[in-house]
């Protein structure tokens, strides 16, 4: 239920619907993502969807809450398989609870049309059925685990796949009686059992010892998602036997991944399949060992299943999941329009004000100031200035900054960076589940239920809503609630959480994404096929008027150097630059200094290398100006605007090119050199020395092409198309 | 045994089984099972916690001793259950008297108000169906006319005619 409730709020958010998930017992880990009961509060206006199931203390609490109230019926297992054990009086309770619901509820919603009538049954009116949520790209191939997929697929043939908890009416046993009768046609059968079950049962270790017996059976117990995916993945068949289900999860998950099914028709199972797939109605193992030996080796038949079942999966998208929630729902009162002739635009950034050197917040406060004599521009960002910590160290409320009006918000829950960098290493790299992926968001932060709330309660005061950096929970959160005049800039780099699903929601949902760079659109491109229509905008950049003597009086600089403005992480590759520039230190006698401007974790230390912290506009065009190169040391940057800024005062500029996005400034502007290693950053230094005139004459060209009113121009063009074809539809 | 597809001839696909299941001098399945679609019956929420609750007034009685354990752990497990609750009883008595009385007055309780809200929903039903009769809108008034269809010719019935009534 809990995976339905993550599921359910994300499709909410494609209505424009902002809510919390709450739940009795928060597991360990999941705290940024479901919140305690004893959190919840509520206005008379907010509707509180219960998911029910078992008996539940919730449901006391439930008839009472003071607002609107909703029931999602996920079914009971019927008490007669759990007779005479201590699990049959919650499971009745649970039904008990269902009626006692009747007529204390706005909404009744079963996931299923089966679930539907039971709800009927015991009482409920107007019952809509929604269905859970199906993602079939994550059952991908690629999602697949490769050690567990090869070692499964090296055994022997027929497999046959199930994927439930070891319960008594998942009917186990059943599988292994149609093992048994298949491994008499075909000995090299094997059968693969993917769920959790308690060791030290009983009734588990009789089912082993029969499974042992019987040999080549697997119990793989509980894994994790791309183990899962291979299990499926590997399949020839996958096979239900169980005798009640309210709705078949792993049915669809197996019609996902590609796998014929044959089912036991019982419950909501045939529901479920909607006649795809194959659905028997007595279980005679010898005809249906039979069955599943004639369906596991004719290759036509094989196909036509799987394509079929392919076709079912429309039934349980996002889209069709939002749509029927749509329909379930009451209807909600719209905020009057306003008419007015000049843009009005939101911004929504993780962290805002002139404090913040580089990065997506620079370049967001770059462009509302730059956007302000064109549109009234509205800020929407956290009270936070630590970007590790999200702790609220601004005040809330409304301020301005120049022409913008600032409205803060404070973070509802702060990170801890160490454990998330823990939980991130676990994840990175591996395909995962919806409820994981969204676990990774909720602990990335920054929380502001408070600012999407005002967002979304004033949409209409806005032509336009741009959300800054595509990695934040603002954006994932309010993209798809406000998709109808949300702009991403996504800033977005070939980094490891681009490969989450869940980012779809950013890159396809949005009426339009505005890139930094060609790179940067090839690789949203790539990894999301289907991503709004997106254009590269950029920045542009007004130079001060540089004074360098100004800057190396200040600071006592003396000599060429090479500099460096941003924030001083390790993650921005500055520790590896300080290494590099202590090789060309010892290699020549006179290798230029190094110049860091910026604050952060690292405190820079070495020879011929000066920190000068965080300095101000003027004293940053000063350096630029007096530098012999810029070097820009991150390899993850979906643009640079420190590069950009060098080119503008004639600066080159040696750039990492690791990261496309720097090799591709620096092949288009020709005004600098790259390096990946020591060896060639030390080239690097030598090539900008010996011909820096030349460059510095086409780091000016390059400069001069991002001017502020193009790429004004770009973002009201943007926000008049997003307007018009809101106001056509 | 029937198998339900729409991507696949399931008729062909079954006879091909039977074959086979002949071929190796098995049975065939029967024809007459068919799918379980039906749902469960509700629980009527009342009724069930006053019995559930009077099941479970005597906080003293523990429930019925059971472990998933199987073989001499499983054994030893009950073993020492019983053996905890014969030792204990005297003290657990003791204990839980107070929430024994406790307990007899929530079910007293909670009896007395269900049994109200029953006969007090079955009140405002009926008010409600004597309300909605009263709020009903009047019927049109009947205007008794021949009917003007084209005349057809009359159907043969094979009922007899209704007689007409005998004068005296």
């Amino acid at each position: 239920m809990g995976a339905a409730a993550i599921g359910f709020q994300r499709a909410l958010r494609h209505l424009g619907i902002t809510g919390e998930v709450f739940a009795g017992e928060v597991a360990p880990g999941f705290d940024a993502i479901v919140h305690p009961l004893s959190k919840l509060r509520v206005e008379p206006d907010d509707l509180v969807l219960y998911h029910h199931g078992i008996a539940s203390s919730l449901v006391a609490k439930v008839l009472h809450l003071p607002c609107r109230r909703g029931l999602v019926f996920h079914n009971i297992t019927p008490a007669r398989f759990y007779a005479g054990t201590r699990l049959a009086e919650p499971l009745v309770t649970g039904r008990a609870q269902l009626t006692a619901l009747a007529g204390h509820v706005d909404v009744a919603i079963g996931v299923s049309a089966f679930n539907a009538r039971e709800l009927e049954a015991a009482g409920h009116r107007d019952v809509k059925v929604v269905p859970l949520l199906v993602e079939p790209e994550r059952f991908a191939p690629s999602q697949a685990d490769a050690a567990l997929l090869a070692r499964l697929q090296l055994r022997g043939a027929p497999r046959i796949v199930s994927v439930s908890r070891v319960m008594p009416h998942k009917r186990v046993d059943d599988l292994l009686s149609l093992h048994q009768e298949l491994k008499r046609i075909a000995p090299r059968a094997q059968l693969v059992i993917v769920g959790g079950y308690e060791a030290g049962q009983a009734a588990f270790k009789a089912l082993k010892r029969r499974a042992d017996a019987l040999g080549q059976v697997t119990f793989l117990g509980k894994v994790p998602h791309a183990q899962l995916v291979a299990a499926y993945r590997a399949a020839d068949l996958f096979v239900s036997m169980s005798e009640h289900e309210g709705l078949g999860v792993p049915l669809l998950e197996a019609f996902a991944s590609e796998v014929p099914v044959l089912a036991f028709g019982a419950a909501a199972v045939p529901e479920t399949m909607g006649g795809r797939g194959l659905v028997f109605d007595e279980k005679h193992f010898a005809a249906l060992a039979e069955v599943a030996l004639h369906v596991t080796s004719n290759e036509v038949m094989r196909e036509q299943v799987v394509v079929g079942q392919k076709e079912r999966l429309a039934d349980f998208s996002l889209e069709s999941v939002a749509n029927a929630l749509r329909h379930a729902l009451p209807e909600r009162r719209s905020a009057p329009k306003r008419r007015t002739t000049r843009p009005r635009v939101a911004f929504v950034v993780q962290r805002f004000g002139e404090f913040i050197v580089g990065g997506a917040e620079a370049h967001a406060r770059q462009v509302a100031m730059a956007l302000a004599p064109h549109a009234a521009v509205e800020v929407f960002t956290t009270c936070a200035t630590d970007h590790l910590s999200w702790k609220n160290e601004l005040e809330a409320g409304t301020s301005r900054d120049g022409p913008l009006t600032v409205h803060r918000f404070p973070s509802s829950r702060f990170r801890n960076i160490r454990g998330f960098n823990r939980l991130s290493d676990g994840l990175f790299g591996k395909p995962q589940d919806l409820v994981t992926e969204s676990r990774w968001i909720a602990d990335q932060g920054p929380t502001s239920p408070a600012l999407l709330e005002r967002l979304v309660a004033e949409r209409e005061r806005f032509d336009a809503v741009a959300f800054f950096t595509y990695l934040y929970q603002p954006t994932v959160y309010g993209v798809p609630l406000l998709a109808d005049r949300a702009l991403v800039v996504p800033t977005a780099h070939d980094e490891p959480p681009l490969a989450f699903h869940l980012f779809g929601d950013v890159f396809e949902q949005p009426r339009a994404l505005l890139c930094n760079t060609p790179e940067e659109e090839a690789l949203i491109r790539a990894r999301f096929p289907n991503a709004a229509p997106s254009s590269v905008v950029g920045v542009g950049v007004t130079p001060l008027a540089p004074k360098p003597e100004r800057f190396r009086d200040a600071f006592d600089v003396h000599g060429p150097y090479l500099l460096y403005v941003g924030r001083m992480e390790s993650g921005k590759g500055v520790s590896e630059l300080i290494d590099f520039h202590q090789a060309l230190v010892k290699a020549f006698h006179d290798a230029p200094t190094l110049v860091l401007a910026g604050s952060g974790e690292l405190k820079p230390r070495g020879d011929r290398v000066i920190a000068v912290g965080r300095v101000d506009e003027q004293t940053k065009w000063d350096a630029l100006g007096g530098a012999m190169a810029v070097v820009v040391p991150s390899r993850y940057e979906s643009l640079s605007l420190l590069a950009l800024e060098a080119f503008a005062v004639g600066t080159p500029v040696i750039g990492n090119t690791s990261g496309a996005v720097i090799r591709g400034q620096l092949e288009r502007s020709q005004a600098g050199a790259g390096y990946d290693d020591e060896r060639s950053f030390i080239e690097a230094v030598k090539v900008v020395g010996e011909k820096r005139a030349a460059l510095s004459k086409k780091a000016r060209a390059y400069g001069a092409k991002h001017q502020w009113p193009t790429v004004i121009d770009a973002w009201l063009s943007t926000i008049s198309r997003i307007s018009r074809h809101r106001s056509e539809r | 045994m029937k198998l339900f597809g729409k991507d696949v001839t399931t008729k062909k696909l079954l006879d091909v089984v039977k074959e086979r299941l002949g071929a190796r001098g098995l049975l065939p399945p029967s024809e007459d099972a068919g799918l379980d679609e039906g749902t469960e019956a509700p629980v009527e929420a009342f009724a069930f916690a006053v019995e559930s609750m009077s099941e479970h007034v005597d906080a003293t009685q523990g429930l019925p001793i059971e472990t998933h354990r199987d073989g001499v752990a499983g054994q030893a497990v009950v073993l020492a259950k019983q053996a905890f609750r014969k030792v204990g009883q005297l003290f657990i008595n003791e204990a839980l008297a107070r929430q024994m009385v406790f307990n007899g007055h929530v079910l007293d309780g909670y009896s007395q108000l269900t049994a109200e809200v029953v006969r007090l929903r079955s009140k405002v039903a009926a008010l409600e169906a004597q309300l909605a009769k009263v709020e009903a809108p009047p019927k049109p008034p009947v205007l008794k006319v021949p009917k003007l269809t084209a005349k057809a010719p009359a159907p043969k019935s094979t009922s007899k005619p209704p007689r007409a009534p005998k004068r005296r």
